[in-house]
């Protein structure tokens, strides 16, 4: 498709409508025709790409008998051309009535641009209703992914985007299925966009003539504060290299340039947001401005009269056996908050918000600019495409690995005792891998191949049962997974799959018995850890299978593992344990003496420590987790999002005030947070102060099998 | 369906702070209960500060202290040595108006006066003790001197209590004048006037009866009322020649002279009996030369004279009547004890008027009964030295435990406080210090 | 509460406990000079053993406030309170040899019958009725915010109206318009419905304590609502099953409520009265000894 810029010695003479052009060999009827200046319509050619011929749009006369597609047809010496005679132009016609039958005008792009090729066309050519009804069945639209919506319906098989993606960005996701009238086209075997190895360039939807790949316009909504990027400046940044252009420009106004003055506070830890910061110049701090108030039960006696209650009110040591497991607090950057000094720094080339941003979780933290810094505020389609991009991936993971992975590794408590240079390696091997929301990472069953770290989001752990699935556990952020069946060289116990947009750093099973080789130890400690889990499992499979009761069930008793019941006919309503539960909890009460029935026994809303903790997805902090035993806690560090107060479908988890004293500029100021309360089984006393007050000995703490198997006898 | 109970629903309707407000209910219950407490405090601060005696009024007086009611401090002062928190009764506010005397010598210890004399309970009277004021010491009792053998196990009246003393040791009746109950209770005994049936209360009267004395000689009634006055009401006065036997047994000595004797000692008699025989001889002149008529009851004399003188007359009829008295009339009740011609002796009666020197009794409250129905001794009585009281038994029998029982409580016939030791009290109070 | 066989322990002490004062006082009252009185060393053995008893049963209230505090469980407190403070009755009754001549010991004693009295009237209350309550309320909720659940309820019941009626005030005809032919009958009926939700069951759900209101009585409101189900059609059946539930959660509010009251009102007569009780014999000891 060179276009010889002098008459070739071999050229070829050809007439096309009347003009006399002489072309190189090869060159086809279209390009001929472009160089004498004439414009032959097409809808399938795009000239960067390898024609196909398959709209038969740019059929001219070339005095055969049949039409030809003049972009596919090589010039012939001594062809006639004629590129708008009567023939061609009914032809024209009759093809493009017919496309337009069954194209859903106006679709999506002559909506936003009025630029629809095909329809543009059938508008000039007069035939912009057709007589033909249109096909009966819908081809189906796909909403996918973040940037591009597919709409089949618009789609004429043009094949320019499969082109676009194969021969322009050679990222090869596009291809087609079907035949005949099931033709489509279909991303990687034939997967949702979203789903499929499409790493939203953006090519396609630049190539395609119609609405049938549009950009989606999440950006009508402006993003305040800030200077949209040009597609230019964004291309200069590394993280933006091989990103289309021509996507950044159509959503120009989904990344914006931010100034911030030192001090300025850029976002707020618990608030909702829909946008991700990459910083480009400056750093900024990261920390918790909630303070770490105790809404947990109290530790620590001050005072006089204080520490005669503790004397009176004997507490156990406050254990935290599993401290050790979190020395930091996970939060949505490259690096994680030590709970004694939550305070961190980010500079140029990192990213936060990537969880806030890709799956609507709250804020984790606060982020004030600690010098002038300029970041870019962008949405989830281009923090999307940036994520995909190689470059961002592996800058991602640099970070990542040089600031949190080596805390998070050390988190594991069975790597604690290895030596620091076989932890670098080990580092060093490990790979960050991506899931989207429902893939699954590793399935019962399968051989056991790698260990697993969440760097980002939540999976959720099952075993599958003759019964049914049941959910183990949720892992966040720090959680690690996959050591049982690495140790036993077997088969996974459980199926991890991703509840959301989850980044996982994965560690190769061969290190790891690299691993186990050299550090005996550490085997055996590991072995002891994975037998207690799987016994747990098995523990609360087998409690699983007790035979419920249809009310049991629909109040989803049987999720429980403990529950607080009231027994009506010795309660005289005094409201005691209540405020013992208060009492016990700075001033907040933990248990709500309402409820639903179960015999003549109140289920008190007060948390039940479900099998299927759904309070513990989501939290931006990892505030909300279960210890070593039973009962869930939520952490002083409590950001106070709501989150988990929104999913527990009982009730249990409210947001209430909590006071504590600040020092600000030097004096004790009495401050009221908003924190998450759940009952935490009262673990640093002997036995919860409920049950404890109770005068009519009327609440029990119970575990819902063992109590009601009893009551029925 | 719009309306559906869920846990979650229903729990989400509820203030989480509800429980730190105030409801009606509880809020009265502070309220009340604050201002039960200060209602308290106000009354007691006000009782206090205007000298009232509610906070530790313990109850009314017993009727004899009535006028002390508002008096606390008659009894409740500060103890002696200057103002203490204690307001205990002390014994020296009893004595303030009261002396009694200890109850015996050696007694091992001094219960307290109010031990015995509770106050504050509206008694008519505070001398009705209970049995335990009593039996306190006399259950199992131990003096100074070691154990006593009497009155010392004495649980009530029934149980423990000894025999009458005077019964118990079998003394006799002290007395030396000879009577025979027998004998002057029969049926139609012949008398001076005529054929009588003696009746127990013909001569056992209390003092102060002011029925005739029917066998008493009317003219000497008055001199022996004015005997009677002195005796203590409750008991039988004692016996009188002049009320109770005069009337039979009359002292006369001489058929010439109807004036008896006076019942005195004998040279009173002696006295009489000349001046009378004297006072006829002069009077009658020719009596001395009468034939003395034989009198069968005087005894004669072996050497029988005859008169020539009024002194002779007198001389022998003296002598006559000296025989008659001395060894008939008089020793029908009496032992004169003759020595040679001398004037006899004639014992003290020793009548005893009261024979229960440790208790009281009282006849008037037992007058419904007959006499012999206690004393059923008396009419086979031959001798005097019969002591004539009844057994404790016959008490018993109406005065034992029981409320249907007549009282049988110590005090309703015993003292503890000694009555023969009792001393005046020195007053030093004036109206005022009552009204 | 309930007194079950948990309790047997403390009655079987007490009773002993009881046996052995009556026995004692018996022997005491026979032996005493002057009868019984609080003033002897066993009346004062009685007086301060009942006055114990009293100012223990006294403390459960403080126990309360510190519930937390590992004093003892307030369960052990309570039984304490029930049969000790039963057994200081005869306790006092001994010391005070059955009698209260002065005014303030008159007082104690009617004081303490009340206290006695109300305190066993309410051990059977609070006996009988939480099985009462459960039975009998079974949509029961936390007293205290028996207002803002009816709050709740009457939004609920509005909301229910607004979804099936379009508005509480209801539309006047003429704005219908043409559509007015074609959607006679629906509008009809929901206008029926709202007729009837704002004539009886809003005025019932906004005073429900009214003693007046046909709802309060379920029979009367089971007529009531069978006869606008007939006549209205299906469509609109579950807003009116929605209304019914919450007019049988108001009547058994109301039912709470006064059950309720019954379980903790005789407090307001017991608490305060006791404390004077504790007062006034604290004042009468030490008067009393002073005395």
């Amino acid at each position: 498709m060179s276009d010889p810029s002098g008459i070739h010695p071999s050229a070829l003479q050809l007439t096309i409508d009347g003009a006399s052009v002489a072309v190189a060999p090869g060159t086809t009827i279209f390009d001929a025709a472009r160089i004498s200046g004439i414009a032959i319509p097409t809808l399938c050619h795009q000239q960067n790409e390898t024609p196909v011929g398959v709209c038969r749009i740019c059929l001219v006369e070339a005095g055969g008998r049949v039409l030809s597609a003049a972009c596919v047809r090589p010039a012939e010496n001594g062809m006639t051309v004629l590129t708008g005679s009567e023939r061609v132009l009914a032809a024209r016609r009759t093809l493009l009535e017919l496309m337009m039958a069954d194209h859903p005008s106006p679709c999506a792009r002559q909506k936003q641009s009025g630029d629809c090729e095909l329809e543009t066309m059938a508008q000039r050519a007069g035939v912009a209703e057709p007589r033909y009804p249109k096909r009966p069945s819908s081809r189906g639209q796909d909403d996918s992914s973040f940037s591009i919506a597919v709409d089949h319906e618009a789609c004429i098989l043009c094949d320019r985007c499969i082109r676009g993606c194969d021969e322009i960005r050679t990222n090869n996701v596009l291809g087609r299925r079907g035949k005949g009238f099931d033709a489509g086209i279909a991303f990687d075997l034939n997967q949702p966009m979203g789903n499929s190895s499409c790493v939203s360039c953006g090519e396609c939807m630049v190539s395609c003539p119609t609405g049938a790949l549009t950009n989606k316009s999440v950006v009508r909504a402006v993003l305040p504060g800030g200077v949209p990027a040009e597609a230019e400046d964004l291309l200069a940044i590394p993280a933006f290299q091989k990103v289309s252009g021509t996507f950044l420009e159509l959503n120009k106004n989904s990344v914006v340039r931010r100034q911030f003055k030192k001090g300025e506070i850029i976002c707020r830890e618990g608030e909702y947001g829909s946008t991700a910061f990459y910083m480009l110049e400056g750093t900024v701090e990261v920390f918790l401005a909630s303070p770490m108030a105790h809404v947990k039960t109290e530790g620590g006696t001050t005072g006089f009269f204080h520490k005669i209650a503790s004397r009176l009110a004997p507490r156990r040591q406050d254990h935290r056996q599993d401290e050790n497991d979190r020395p930091s607090i996970p939060i949505d950057a490259s690096v994680d908050l030590s709970y004694d000094n939550p305070v961190a720094q980010l500079g140029p080339g990192e990213l936060f918000g990537e969880m806030t941003c890709m799956s609507r979780y709250p804020r984790s933290a606060t982020v004030r600019a600690a010098t002038d810094c300029t970041v870019l505020e962008m949405l989830r389609n281009v923090l999307d495409i940036m994520l995909r991009n190689k470059s961002v991936k592996s800058e991602i993971e640099r970070n990542y690995k040089r600031r949190a992975l080596m805390d998070h590794l050390r988190s594991v408590p069975l790597f604690a005792p290895l030596t620091d240079s076989f932890m670098d390696s080990l580092s060093e091997a490990a790979k960050l891998v991506r899931y989207s929301a429902g893939d699954v990472i590793c399935r019962q069953g399968d051989i056991a191949d790698a260990l697993y770290l969440v760097r980002i989001g939540f999976v959720k752990v099952t075993t599958s049962h003759p019964g049914g699935e049941m959910v183990e556990a949720y892992l966040g952020r720090g959680s690690y997974f996959g050591e049982i069946g690495l140790l036993r060289k077997g088969a996974r116990t459980a199926t991890v799959s991703a509840l959301d947009h989850v980044d996982l750093v994965r560690i190769e099973a061969d290190d790891f018995r690299r691993m186990m080789d050299a550090f005996p130890d550490v085997r055996r400690e590991l072995e002891r850890i994975s037998m207690e889990r799987l016994l747990q499992n098995r523990k609360r499979a087998e409690a699983g299978g007790a035979v419920p009761l249809s009310q049991f069930l629909a109040q989803g008793l049987m999720e429980a593992q403990s529950l607080l019941v009231l027994d009506l006919e010795k309660c005289t309503r005094c409201d005691q344990c209540v405020k013992a539960c208060a009492d016990a909890h700075g001033g907040t009460t933990r248990l709500i003496r309402e409820g639903l029935r179960f015999d003549n026994f109140l289920i008190a809303t007060s948390c039940r420590q479900c099998r299927d903790p759904l309070c513990m997805v989501g939290c931006p902090v990892g505030a909300i987790r279960r210890r070593g035993s039973l009962e869930v806690i939520i952490e002083d560090w409590c950001i106070g999002c709501g989150l988990c107060a929104k999913n527990c479908p009982y009730g249990n988890i409210n947001m209430q005030p909590v006071t504590v004293t600040e020092q600000r500029d030097g004096k004790s100021v009495a401050v009221v947070k908003q924190k998450a309360t759940s009952c935490d089984l009262c673990t640093d006393h002997e036995e919860p102060s409920c049950v404890y007050a109770c005068p009519h000995d009327a609440a029990h703490r119970v575990d819902p099998n063992e109590f009601f198997r009893r009551i029925q006898g | 369906m719009a309306h559906k109970r869920t846990t979650k629903s229903l729990a989400q309707r509820i203030d989480l702070s509800y429980f730190k407000q105030l409801y009606p209910l509880p809020f009265w219950r502070r309220v009340l209960t604050f201002s039960g407490a200060a209602a308290v405090l106000i009354w007691f601060a006000w009782q206090g500060l205007s000298g009232r005696a509610g906070a530790y009024n313990a109850g009314p007086l017993s009727k004899p202290h009535a006028s002390l009611q508002a008096r606390c401090e008659s009894c409740h002062a500060p103890a002696a040595g200057g103002a203490t928190f204690n307001r205990k009764v002390a014994e020296q506010n009893c004595l303030s108006c009261h002396n009694p005397a200890i109850h015996h010598a050696q007694q091992t210890f001094t219960p307290t006066c109010e031990s015995c004399h509770v106050e504050h309970t509206n008694a008519e009277s505070l001398t009705a003790m209970m049995d335990e004021s009593c039996t306190q010491c006399h259950a199992s009792l131990k003096t100074s001197q070691g154990s006593p053998k009497v009155a010392a196990s004495i649980a009530s009246f029934s149980e423990g209590h000894p025999e009458i003393a005077v019964i118990k040791t079998g003394a006799s009746d002290p007395g030396t004048v000879k009577f025979n109950h027998q004998v002057h209770l029969k049926k139609d005994l012949r008398s001076l006037r005529g054929v009588v049936d003696l009746k127990c209360a013909d001569c056992h009267r209390p003092a102060g009866s002011s029925e005739i004395w029917p066998y008493a000689d009317p003219k000497l009634v008055s001199a022996g009322s004015r005997i009677w006055a002195k005796a203590p009401q409750a008991y039988m006065a004692p016996m009188s020649y002049e009320l109770h036997c005069s009337g039979c047994h009359p002292l006369t000595f001489d058929s010439h002279i109807a004036e008896p004797a006076p019942h005195k000692e004998p040279p009173i008699v002696q006295e009489f009996v000349v001046s009378r025989l004297r006072d006829y001889i002069r009077l009658n002149p020719q009596a001395v030369f009468e034939a003395a008529a034989l009198d069968p009851k005087i005894p004669r004399r072996a050497d029988q004279r005859t008169p020539h003188n009024a002194a002779e007359w007198t001389t022998m009829h003296t002598q006559d009547a000296d025989l008659l008295l001395w060894k008939k009339t008089c020793a029908e009740c009496h032992t004169p004890s003759l020595k040679g011609t001398d004037l006899p002796e004639i014992p003290r009666a020793n009548l005893t008027a009261r024979w229960l020197t440790h208790a009281s009794f009282d006849h008037g409250a037992h007058q419904m009964l007959t006499c012999t129905a206690c004393h059923s001794q008396a009419p086979e009585s031959q001798k005097t030295s019969d002591v004539l009281l009844p057994k404790i038994a016959v008490c018993q029998q109406c005065h034992h435990a029981g409320s249907q029982a007549a009282d049988s409580r110590c005090s309703e016939c015993h003292l503890y406080h000694d009555p023969t030791m009792k001393k005046p009290i020195e007053g030093k109070y004036s109206l005022f210090d009552f009204r | 509460m309930r007194i079950d066989g948990t309790h047997r322990p403390w009655i079987v002490t007490t009773s002993c406990l009881f046996v052995a004062a009556t026995v004692f006082y018996v022997w005491y009252a026979s032996h005493a000079p002057a009868g019984p009185r609080g003033g002897s060393l066993q009346g004062l053995i009685f007086g301060i053993s009942g006055y114990a008893l009293m100012l223990f049963a006294g403390l459960l209230s403080a126990r309360k406030k510190k519930p937390v505090w590992r004093l003892g469980r307030t369960k052990t407190w309570m039984r304490g309170h029930l049969w000790l403070g039963l057994l200081s009755f005869p306790l006092i009754l001994y010391h005070a040899g059955f009698a209260s001549r002065g005014p303030l010991t008159r007082l104690l004693m009617i004081l303490m019958y009340i206290v006695i009295g109300s305190g066993v009237v309410g051990a059977l209350f609070q006996h009988y009725l939480p099985r009462l309550m459960t039975s009998q309320v079974p949509l029961e909720t936390i007293y205290e915010q028996i207002p803002r659940v009816r709050e709740k309820l009457q939004e609920e019941a509005d909301r229910v109206i607004v979804t099936a009626c379009g508005s509480l005030e209801g539309t006047s005809p003429d704005d219908i318009g043409a559509m007015r032919a074609l959607i006679a009958i629906e509008y009809g009926e929901k206008v029926k419905l709202r007729q009837f939700y704002t004539e009886h069951v809003r005025p019932f759900l906004q005073q429900p304590d009214d003693a007046a209101a046909p709802l309060r009585h379920a029979l009367r409101s089971q007529e009531s609502f069978s006869g606008i189900r007939t006549i209205l059609p299906e469509t609109l059946h579950p807003a009116l099953e929605d209304l019914e539930e919450i007019c049988e959660e108001e009547r058994q509010l109301i039912l709470q409520k006064k059950l309720y009251v019954w379980l903790h009102g005789w407090l307001v007569v017991h608490v305060p009265l006791s404390i004077v009780l504790l007062l006034l014999g604290g004042v009468h000891a030490v008067m009393a000894l002073r005395y």
